[in-house]
């Protein structure tokens, strides 16, 4: 059971760790991007017309990524550009991605694609029960790995995170030094949208290995809800996923453990889980948040 | 020249502009496709023209559209986004038939179906309350809650009609049993329900309340700036609070509308998509309650021509999900009255 949830937890949050260090990265710089479910979906569309039609899991990855990042470019457009509400665009850009994979998916929900395969690590995935959590998943669950530190370096690190920290805090401290902030922020939002379908991609090509219409059913939504969960710190996202995955896991295998329980409270399990952990640890992390998006909760704009 | 800039620099010229443009942008991906735009806008517009019931079609579907828009304008003039019209959608069908099955066909037809409009409203306002007390008490953005909660109000939904309330002679697809007469809306005209009027009845109210009476002034207040709220005294959190419950309350009777108007039993899967396109609905219009009423038709009719889309075209009856999309897009960044572009 603990094996099951714990593998679980990781195989399935792998989508929402990519999602939601991308939108932490975003929001880092100043922009919510609500659309980050419809960039999973371009994502995981894309990849999968681009594994069938190339036969190569990776060009789909590398193409997901494209298409999160081109849908993202047209969020940033819309706020950065035309100064439109970010939450409402966000929420349009996702209808748009429903609506776009829905239209060009048709063709491909009874397709199969070349999948990735898990590569077990020898030595490794035979640790009894880290092994088979941790080293006997998909060579795109274990670049998630790696994401959540290497955002973390980019973002505290680099002279590229600073900038987009200090557009997401003041961006009056960049201009102050001849910088102009909003090239950072379509920086920020490509690279959330570019990790977003990336995510898509794993869900698709990995994951599920099928295409099904809006296939990423709130995983998208979820990941940016773990933003505020994780204090917009990269390394936290990761647990907020696991947390949600691990709920979903535990009860699905309370399903097919067979249980009185009517499988629709089960399934509301992860949503509550979220809903109270956000709820337990609003108060602290609202401080946390970058000064800029402030403004995006303004509903008059 | 001068003359036609002005003309084209009036909003209203704007946001049919951003509309068209919307058009011409959805013909061009059904060419990516591989599909005729025009005879695919043909199928949309013979779907919605070709008699009097499928328009009827159009004007019933305003209502639940308009509804659902409503509960983002009154939130929104207190400086709230209500994302949870879709499940307050949902508890206000649930709680409408709750109260059916309670009065179990003993009162008289306006009676019962005037509880069951209350009963809905107050499903709608609690289940916004569930997001209003997070926020009021453990600071919970609200856009975050109502997200969630729609998807536990959806499962809600499932839970009834599979379990308890599953009508043991359905066969096939679960649902609970039919309404009975004296449980549905009145007919006016083929289609089309009394629920419509009521829809139209609410947003001359909502217009009214939010422009003429103090409370409404005062969410103006709160949306406008929170500290001058704070400053003049008024209790902010209350108000707040009551703004998100006005919306449930309105969304809620908006599932009651569709469920006893239109759909006649609850099912999985009802209403699914109206409390997002609500939210399109109020948007495109700045949260301007009556021209809500425009907006809320406008999408119907690109709903309802979706069927034709999928039946004739046999593209997928979400594509128009892009259209509707690509409408608000477009309006949200070129329509209205010309804004700063540099404030963000």
């Amino acid at each position: 059971m603990i094996e099951a949830v714990l593998t679980g937890a990781v195989r399935g949050g792998t989508s929402i760790v990519f999602a939601g260090v991308g939108e932490t990265i975003a929001e880092r710089s100043g922009v919510t991007n609500l659309g980050t479910e419809g960039s999973m979906l371009c994502g995981a569309l894309t990849a999968y017309a681009v594994g069938i039609e190339t036969g190569s899991p990776w060009l789909g990855a590398i193409a997901g990524i494209a298409a999160g990042a081109i849908l993202a470019l047209l969020h940033a457009a819309l706020v950065l550009w035309r100064g439109a509400n970010q939450v409402a665009t966000g929420l349009a850009i996702t209808f748009l991605g429903i609506g776009a994979t829905s239209l060009f998916g048709q063709d491909y929900v009874s397709q199969g694609v070349e999948p990735f395969t898990p590569w077990a690590i020898p030595g490794l995935s035979d640790i009894p029960l880290l092994g088979s959590v941790l080293f006997d998943h998909d060579p795109l669950t274990y670049l998630s790995f790696t994401i959540a530190p290497l955002a973390w370096w980019f973002l505290f690190r680099s002279a590229t995170g600073l900038k987009i920290r200090a557009a997401g805090e003041r961006p009056i401290v960049l201009s102050s030094m001849g910088i102009d902030h909003r090239p950072v922020r379509w920086l920020a939002v490509a690279i959330g949208g570019g990790l977003a379908g990336l995510g898509g991609a794993q869900l698709s090509t990995a994951f599920a290995r099928t295409w099904s219409e809006n296939m990423v059913a709130g995983r998208g939504f979820i990941a940016v809800a773990l933003v505020i969960f994780a204090a917009w710190n990269p390394l936290l996202i990761v647990l907020g996923a696991y947390l949600f995955s691990g709920a979903v896991a535990f009860e699905l295998e309370l399903q097919a453990r067979g249980t009185d329980v009517s499988i629709f409270l089960l399934d509301a399990i992860p949503y509550v889980v979220v809903l109270a952990v956000l709820a337990l640890m609003s108060r602290r992390r609202t401080h946390a948040a970058p000064e800029s998006l402030a403004s995006v909760f303004d509903a008059a704009a | 020249m001068t003359v036609l800039r002005r003309i084209a620099e009036r909003p209203s010229v704007r946001t049919l502009g951003s509309v068209v443009a919307a058009l011409v942008v959805f013909a061009a991906l059904l060419v990516a496709k591989g599909a005729d735009p025009i005879s695919g806008y043909r199928a949309m517009w013979d779907s919605i023209t070709r008699d009097s019931g499928a328009f009827g079609d159009v004007v019933v579907r305003t209502s639940p559209y308009l509804l659902a828009a409503l509960a983002v304008v009154v939130p929104a003039r207190a400086g709230l986004f209500n994302i949870g019209g879709e499940g307050q959608l949902v508890i206000g069908a649930v709680t409408a038939f709750a109260a059916a099955e309670v009065l179990d066909q003993h009162a008289p037809r306006a009676i019962t179906l005037v509880v069951m409009a209350i009963a809905a409203m107050l499903g709608g306002a609690a289940w916004a309350a569930l997001a209003a007390a997070l926020r009021e008490w453990t600071g919970t953005n609200e856009i975050i809650s109502t997200l969630l909660l729609n998807y536990l109000a959806t499962l809600l939904l499932g839970w009834l009609v599979f379990g308890r309330w599953k009508d043991p002679t359905s066969t096939g697809f679960p649902r609970t049993r039919s309404l009975t007469d004296a449980e549905r809306l009145p007919i006016i005209w083929g289609r089309v329900h009394v629920g419509v009027i009521v829809a139209l009845v609410a947003a001359v109210v909502v217009w009214l309340v939010i422009n003429r009476t103090a409370w409404g002034f005062k969410l103006g207040v709160l949306g406008g700036n929170v500290e001058a709220a704070r400053r003049a005294g008024f209790r902010t959190g209350a108000l707040a609070t009551s703004a998100l419950l006005a919306g449930g309350a309105l969304a809620g009777l908006g599932g009651m509308l569709q469920s006893s108007g239109v759909e006649g039993q609850l099912r999985p899967g009802i209403m699914v998509g109206y409390g997002f396109t609500g939210i399109l609905a109020a948007w495109m219009v700045r949260q301007h309650p009556l021209k809500a009423i425009l907006s809320s038709f406008v999408l119907a009719a690109v709903a309802v021509g979706g069927n034709g889309l999928k039946i004739r075209e046999g593209l997928s009856a979400a594509s128009v999900n892009i259209l509707m999309a690509l409408m608000l897009l477009a309006v949200l960044g070129w329509g209205g009255a010309r804004r700063s572009a540099a404030s963000r």
